[in-house]
């Protein structure tokens, strides 16, 4: 009931009656005669009587509104509390998994390393040791960031998008484990120039780079990436398509959730939180992130965020 | 370069970092002291003044900024690292307060550390404070004045970004050092990323042209390619 949520709206609603009554009266009395419709006598104790139970009444109804309130506040509260727990709960079994895989690639490691009796096998063991402790290590990056995030304040000045995305294309391409793949940048330039977006150029750079990232990782050499700019009065829209095998829609839905792996990703180098940062970044820019996917062909996905222009 | 005979204490509360990198240091050739809180590195710092202090910010009975800040009201000015990050903007002013000379943020490469410790003594000069512990900082005709947060060329104000100010800041705390772009991500962002390296270089034209410096014939910032920036004119602390 909105009428309950509007203080100003339930003081007319309870006011109108008395002040209709009061006006007509007024008019009835000064330009009418006097129309007898109900006549009768009350006594002074029965009188009390009313007045005593019409109060309790009004009271009680008061009442009765602000319990109701404070119960659906309270159930509200405590599905958010139990939705907290459940998502703090996931998130620990996640962690878990996550940190499981490389401390027992690290235990073995260094087991090979006290046993073995070869330089190759050793120094082999050494490289694994290293390699776990850089997975280690880039779970622990991407964890602080994401608590980074929430913490720190964001910088708010005019950012450049195509360039950013030309940057951003360029530090993909430069990857060598992308070496020779192709992305295709198209930026509207007609009939004006896509205005700026305020925010944190660093923060929308990570963001974007993620999704290109994604896209070059989920793809093979023969398929296409794609990533598209434009405009339409009040946000910048940007697009970052691919070929790839497609997201199941049953992964859809959670795969923003922080350290989610969907059936695709298993086995995917990456911490699991690359989605979750680009969502929290676009959240703190106003803006909005979406995605498309189709498993068959014409197969692939399209993430869109929608940033909002400055002033816009 | 080894550092026989060069006192260093190591402050940390976690025995299995103890005792792994005490053992790489003094293969390094440093004569390592060990403490396990803030208050025996005080007491150690007292008897046995070592040349160089590593401390970690979270200990038990005195934590590593305590002991930092209580050292240098005292005038005792010996490099120190503090095991952590340094703050964002908003911490730097206190960051510049407790007197660190460097940060290093766990978990890090011992040889990382090394390198570290190594340049903070370079830069060092017995019983005086170091340009980390300095307000405000010259060089040339370039000052920067980092308790308001501003610089100015030869008088004039230079208009730049909280970030690249903050680039220009850690670079003139380590003149003469090639720093790479990865080490003032983690310094000034406060976290690498694949791309981040490209976020550096924007941010260093930025301040280029602020400084009016021309990468090809530079007086403040030269490019060492492949390895990062090295600022080179003499920079000089006060306060």
């Amino acid at each position: 009931m909105g009428v309950f949520k509007r203080p100003w709206l339930m003081l007319v609603m309870i006011f109108l009656p008395i002040a209709a009554g009061a006006l007509l009266s007024v008019l009835l009395q000064t330009f009418g005669q006097p129309v007898p419709v109900l006549v009768f006598k009350m006594d002074i104790g029965t009188l009390l009587l009313f007045a005593g139970a019409f109060l309790t009444l009004i009271v009680a109804a008061l009442y009765a509104g602000v319990q109701l309130q404070e119960r659906e506040a309270r159930t509200a509260l405590q599905k958010a509390l139990r939705d907290a727990e459940r998502s703090r709960v996931r998130f620990l079994r996640r962690l878990d998994h996550e940190i499981k895989n490389p401390l027992t690639g690290l235990q073995a490691a260094l087991t090979n390393l006290r046993e073995s009796g070869s330089v190759q096998e050793r120094e082999r063991a050494a490289q694994n040791a290293v390699r776990a402790v850089e997975r280690l290590s880039r779970l622990l990056a991407d964890l602080r960031k994401l608590s980074d995030l929430s913490e720190r304040p964001a910088e708010r000045l005019p950012v450049d998008v195509p360039k950013l995305l030309e940057e951003m294309v360029d530090a993909a391409h430069s990857h060598p484990r992308y070496a020779g793949r192709t992305i295709n940048l198209m930026v509207t330039r007609v009939p004006w120039n896509l205005p700026a977006v305020t925010g944190d150029r660093d923060l929308l750079g990570l963001a974007i780079y993620n999704l290109i990232d994604n896209a070059l990782k989920f793809t093979a050499a023969g398929d296409s990436v794609e990533v598209r700019a434009l405009e339409d009065g009040r946000a910048i829209i940007v697009e970052v398509a691919d070929t790839g095998p497609g997201i199941a829609p049953d992964d859809l839905h959670s795969i923003f959730e922080e350290l989610y792996r969907g059936a695709n990703a298993r086995g995917v180098e990456g911490s699991g939180l690359g989605l979750a940062l680009t969502q929290r970044i676009v959240d703190l820019h106003g803006g909005q992130i979406a995605v498309r996917s189709h498993q068959s062909e014409p197969r692939g996905t399209i993430f869109t965020l929608r940033l909002p222009i400055s002033g816009g | 370069m080894p550092q026989d005979g060069v006192k260093l204490l190591l402050a940390d509360d976690d025995s299995t970092i103890v005792d792994s990198l005490a053992p790489f240091l003094e293969r390094a050739g440093f004569h390592v002291l060990l403490a396990s809180d803030g208050a025996s590195a005080l007491d150690r710092i007292h008897s046995h003044h070592p040349n160089m202090i590593v401390l970690d910010v979270l200990m038990p009975r005195m934590d590593g900024r305590e002991v930092l800040r209580r050292l240098r009201r005292e005038n005792i000015w010996t490099p120190t690292i503090l095991l952590t990050q340094v703050g964002e903007s908003a911490e730097r002013a206190l960051a510049l307060e407790e007197g660190a000379d460097d940060y290093l943020n766990k978990p890090f490469d011992p040889h990382e550390l090394l390198a570290r410790i190594r340049a903070v003594m370079r830069r060092s000069r017995p019983g005086e404070r170091s340009l980390s512990n300095a307000w405000m900082l010259e060089a040339g005709e370039l000052r920067l004045d980092r308790r308001a947060r501003r610089a100015s060329l030869a008088g004039k104000a230079l208009d730049l970004t909280p970030k690249a100010l903050s680039v220009l800041e850690y670079l003139m705390t380590h003149p003469d050092e090639v720093v790479s772009r990865e080490r003032l991500l983690n310094a000034v962002w406060g976290w690498e990323y694949p791309a981040g390296t490209r976020t550096v270089d924007t941010r260093m034209a930025e301040l280029r042209r602020g400084l009016e410096d021309d990468p090809a014939e530079p007086r403040y910032i030269e490019t060492i390619a492949g390895e990062g920036y090295r600022f080179m004119a003499e920079v000089l602390g006060q306060g």
